[in-house]
């Protein structure tokens, strides 16, 4: 099948597209607008790269995995596991921008300034409202950065463009599973005949997600309530305040989320990875059992490889971060709230082909998913 | 053209001896808006109007220059308006009208249809017009017929006082022959003024006079010059032939032999019909077979007299499948008629060669910034969250509806009609339509046929955008003026029509973008779309062909880095030849890369913008 018509077939029309922006920046045929994926001509090659990285299309997840983490390492809730921890950036000026505890921010800059990145593929959330992809080389470009977003950029296509650009040779990428899964499909090399630099894909920090938001319909509920302009923060508390918080100034505006979850991608119901499995580290903000504010302004981080061991490890000996113990529940916790994700993602999926067996995309990978 | 030089033989064009009948008539007016085939006529009597004391002009639409052909008569002159099928259908309710009320000063319509729609959107048969407004038609065969019949009609104009319709097709405007000239008089004759009590006026009670006219018409074709019989004198079998069939069925019999019974009648006054005549071969036939450009126009008449004579007549013909229904007719599908009607075998149909030509899409040409236009219109489409709906109209950019323009359009009828198309749907947005609506027109279709559409969408607020392919040239048809121009058919420099004002005044918002500045364009054109109202967004870049005539120095040398280029490779699959389509881009084969045809190549450097990995290079010279 054409490329193009591949991934408007089996991803777009279907529903399951991410907006990771896997396909883009690779050809004149792929482009995104307000975070929808847009297909502007048809390209008549049988394969390419668009459908090869997209996370959305049907992969081993279990032959990628065993491609680049050791198998007596992974948990098949969360994946590749080398230890949670709790922590936070020890400088209290990226905490006061940060969407929690600013630790991804910490780390990042971090693995710029000791060399571990040469430059790095982050998301710059401008408030939350028409977040876009950015290519940083310095801890200040970083810091820009902070914070985060319910809509989701197509951040990959910088990627793409700057692998293209065979000028950095180690580069960070941060994202959602979504784009983190593509990263690792990128680096399996999948089309030989074009690698597109993928050897220079440097260190992988995933973010903990539970879905993003339609970004028109985010953008319309913002302007219901605020000035889209205005707004610098959107938050999602814990689920019993069932709101979604907007910060305009001093200012927080609240907004019922029984009118934030049907702005929910289509494609965030056909995904099975909350703590981003493809990465050497994976962040998320920490939510104790007992009580929002105990954790408030902490990070769980998921260690998943040497490398990111050894990055955690120099943010510690640096004091880049501060520590706190992981209570003993909180492994057992995220791995609910993970496997939670998975048997949604599941059913959504049998509902959309029709069949038990029929895990769309998910299909391939036998092992992961087929006791649940 | 001009030679007085009476017995001359001259080889001649078909449009040229329009043009040579045109002269020996004494015309003191001549009108036109260009169409194809018959575009070269005015253009020629432009040029030689002064010299002839004659006015001639490139008219806005063709109700103008029919219009302006009646003022002219009005005043005693003798005025010719030269339309193609389009344009006759275009004035319909002006020629009926005219037809009412009757002319003074000779005035003949020559309309050219396009069989097999060579360069038109459609075939359509310009006679139905003659029947339907009730005035006399001719139809030339031959050069000299085409030369001869022009000052022919003008005395039959003036004779009845009424105008006369010339039909032509493609074959007789654009083949040649010789013509022996006739002599010119030695000016037009002097124009009289206009009484108090002279009448050009459509009324009711002027229908029955016309349809005198036409009656006292009849009993003249009896005997007209233009209808000829070859053949025993009571034909069993007959052909009946007009325009171009005349020829091809000449040349049938000619080449399958055994035509010695048939009887065939050219004829060359085919409205009103003279039915005496046709009936004296008509009466001893038991076939008849029809040969005819487009409709089986002759072939109903015919068979209607036979009907009224009650004659038990087997017809062949566009009707019955001798001939096929739609089309242009040569010598093979006239031969395969003729044969059904002789019996005699036909020969084995030996092809020249069996190599097939490759199938080729007409396209723009190189360099052409409509291509870039709806480049960009498709991707601004594409990047709709619905895309939205695009209404083309007549020009070249009709070319948009095929890959040049990226298959861009979804309705079109009309010249003119995309604004109003496009207006419906505007009106519709409100009403839960929930799409973008585009359309677009030409600089000289803006003239032509979009102003009153235009003012329509604006007054009514429709949602929508309008883009205005400025390109400064009436291209399609061979660069004739038109009012955005500043010239005039006789060469005269006068003040150029503003579109910007002109669109400024009606009151819409409007924005100028250059096609070939990719990226900006692009944004203005997403910006317009965004807007609610009656948008217009001029496109404007000069016709490359135009370009390519003013310029005098080398042009820009614009070339592929073959080592750069990624070929069919994932990135680009050969985008610039496959999708962006230039025909100044293509394919070398050997190499599997892009390549750039420099015979083709204007040098506008637009793919090089747009190569995705920067391998077109543009290279000195003068930027197009």
């Amino acid at each position: 099948m054409l490329s193009t018509i591949a991934l408007d077939t089996q991803v777009l029309r279907p529903g399951l597209c991410t907006g990771c922006g896997a396909c883009q920046g690779l050809c004149p045929y792929w482009g995104s607008v307000d975070g929808r994926t847009v297909c502007f001509f048809d390209c008549e090659r049988r394969d390419g790269r668009c459908q090869r990285f997209c996370p959305r299309m049907p992969t081993d997840l279990d032959a990628l995995r065993r491609q680049f983490f050791p198998a007596d390492s992974i948990l098949p809730e969360i994946g590749p596991f080398r230890g949670l921890y709790l922590t936070r950036a020890a400088d209290p000026g990226i905490r006061a921008k940060a969407q929690h505890g600013g630790s991804m921010t910490a780390l990042v800059e971090l693995a710029l300034a000791e060399g571990f990145l040469d430059a790095a593929v982050l998301t710059r959330s401008q408030g939350g409202l028409n977040p876009e992809g950015v290519l940083a080389t310095t801890p200040e470009e970083v810091r820009v950065c902070s914070g985060s977003s319910f809509q989701i950029p197509p951040t990959l296509a910088v990627l793409n463009q700057a692998l293209q650009e065979n000028r950095y040779h180690s580069i960070g990428v941060v994202g959602t599973p979504c784009k983190t899964l593509a990263v690792y499909k990128m680096r399996a090399n999948p089309l030989p005949d074009n690698d597109n630099h993928a050897g220079n894909i440097g260190m992988v920090f995933g973010l903990f997600c539970g879905w993003g938001l339609d970004w028109v319909g985010l953008k319309a509920l913002a302007a219901m309530h605020a000035d889209p302009e205005a707004v610098c923060h959107i938050d999602i508390p814990p689920s019993k305040y069932h709101s979604m918080e907007l910060q305009q100034g001093d200012e927080t505006i609240s907004v019922n989320l029984d009118n934030v979850t049907p702005l929910v991608r289509s494609g965030c119901h056909y995904c099975a990875d909350m703590t981003a499995e493809f990465a050497d580290l994976s962040i998320g903000g920490a939510r104790s059992a007992d009580d929002w504010e105990i954790d408030k302004g902490w990070n769980q981080v998921i260690v998943r490889s040497e490398k990111g061991e050894q990055l955690l490890d120099l943010a510690q000996e640096k004091g880049v971060l501060e520590f706190k113990d992981v209570p003993e529940t909180g492994l057992e916790k995220l791995k609910g709230a993970s496997l939670g994700k998975k048997r949604t993602a599941l059913k959504n999926l049998r509902q959309l082909t029709g069949s038990i067996q029929d895990l769309g995309y998910l299909t391939p990978s036998k092992d992961l998913f087929q006791n649940m | 053209m001009t030679a007085n030089a009476p017995g001359q033989v001259c080889l001649m064009q078909g449009n040229e001896a329009i043009v040579r009948g045109a002269v020996e008539a004494g015309i003191h007016f001549a009108a036109s808006y260009p169409g194809s085939p018959s575009s070269q006529v005015l253009g020629m009597l432009g040029k030689i109007a002064r010299e002839r004391s004659f006015y001639a002009e490139w008219s806005t639409n063709e109700v103008c220059a029919l219009q302006a052909c009646c003022g002219a008569s009005l005043a005693n002159g003798r005025a010719l308006c030269v339309v193609k099928q389009n344009g006759l259908l275009c004035m319909a309710d002006a020629l009926h009208c005219a037809a009412q009320h009757g002319v003074k000063g000779g005035l003949v319509i020559v309309s050219s249809d396009d069989p097999s729609a060579h360069s038109s959107t459609n075939e359509f048969d310009s006679r139905w017009q003659a029947m339907s407004a009730g005035i006399p038609l001719l139809e030339p065969t031959t050069m000299q017929e085409t030369k001869d019949m022009i000052p022919y009609a003008f005395e039959l104009s003036e004779k009845t006082g009424q105008i006369v319709l010339v039909r032509v097709t493609t074959r007789v405007c654009h083949g040649r022959g010789n013509v022996i000239l006739a002599p010119l008089p030695e000016r037009p004759r002097p124009l009289e003024r206009v009484r108090e009590w002279d009448r050009m006026v459509c009324v009711c009670y002027m229908h029955a006079p016309a349809l005198e006219k036409l009656e006292s018409l009849r009993r003249d074709f009896e005997t007209s010059p233009y209808n000829h019989y070859a053949g025993p004198e009571k034909p069993k079998k007959l052909i009946i032939a007009g325009g171009t069939g005349c020829l091809y069925g000449q040349e049938a019999l000619r080449r399958l032999g055994g035509g010695e019974d048939v009887g065939f009648l050219a004829l060359g006054t085919l409205w009103p019909l003279p039915e005496d005549y046709l009936l004296n071969y008509m009466r001893p036939a038991e076939e008849v077979l029809i040969l005819e450009e487009v409709d089986p126009f002759l072939e109903r008449a015919v068979e209607a007299l036979a009907g009224r004579e009650r004659l038990s007549l087997r017809f062949l013909g566009r009707s019955d499948g001798a001939l096929p229904q739609i089309g242009e007719l040569d010598p093979d599908n006239v031969a395969a008629a003729v044969a059904k009607l002789t019996g005699v075998a036909l020969p084995e149909n030996r092809p020249a060669s069996t190599l097939e030509l490759p199938v080729r899409e007409m396209s723009f040409c190189a360099g052409c910034p409509h291509r870039a236009t709806f480049y960009l219109l498709k991707r601004a489409m594409r990047q709709e969250k619905h895309p939205g709906v695009v209404v083309g109209d007549i020009g070249c950019y009709f070319m948009a509806g095929q890959s040049a323009g990226q298959y861009a359009y979804q309705v079109c009828n009309c010249m003119g009609s995309g604004v109003n198309v496009a207006e419906g749907l505007g009106q519709l947005t409100n009403y839960g339509l929930d799409q973008k609506v585009v359309t677009m027109c030409g600089d000289s279709t803006f003239f032509h046929t979009i102003l009153p559409g235009l003012v329509n969408a604006t007054y009514h607020h429709a949602n929508m955008l309008l883009i205005v392919l400025d390109n400064s040239a009436t291209a399609m048809t061979g660069f004739q003026p038109h009012p955005g121009t500043g010239l005039t058919a006789m060469g005269e420099h006068v003040k150029a029509m503003d579109i910007p004002k002109i669109l400024d005044a009606v009151g819409c918002k409007v924005e100028v973008a250059d096609p070939f500045d990719v990226v900006e364009a692009e944004k203005i054109l997403r910006r317009l779309l965004d807007q609610p109202g009656m948008n217009v967004l001029i496109m404007r870049q000069p016709c490359a062909t135009l370009k390519a005539k003013e310029r005098s120095k080398k042009p820009v040398r614009v070339y592929v880095d073959q080592d750069v280029c990624l070929g069919d490779g994932c990135g680009c699959d050969r985008f610039c030849s496959r999708v962006w389509g230039c025909p100044g881009n293509t394919w070398d084969f050997q190499k599997n890369k892009a390549q750039i045809d420099p015979v083709a190549c204007v040098g506008c450097g637009v793919c090089a913008k747009l190569c995705p990995s920067g391998a077109i290079k543009v290279e000195g010279g003068e930027e197009a």
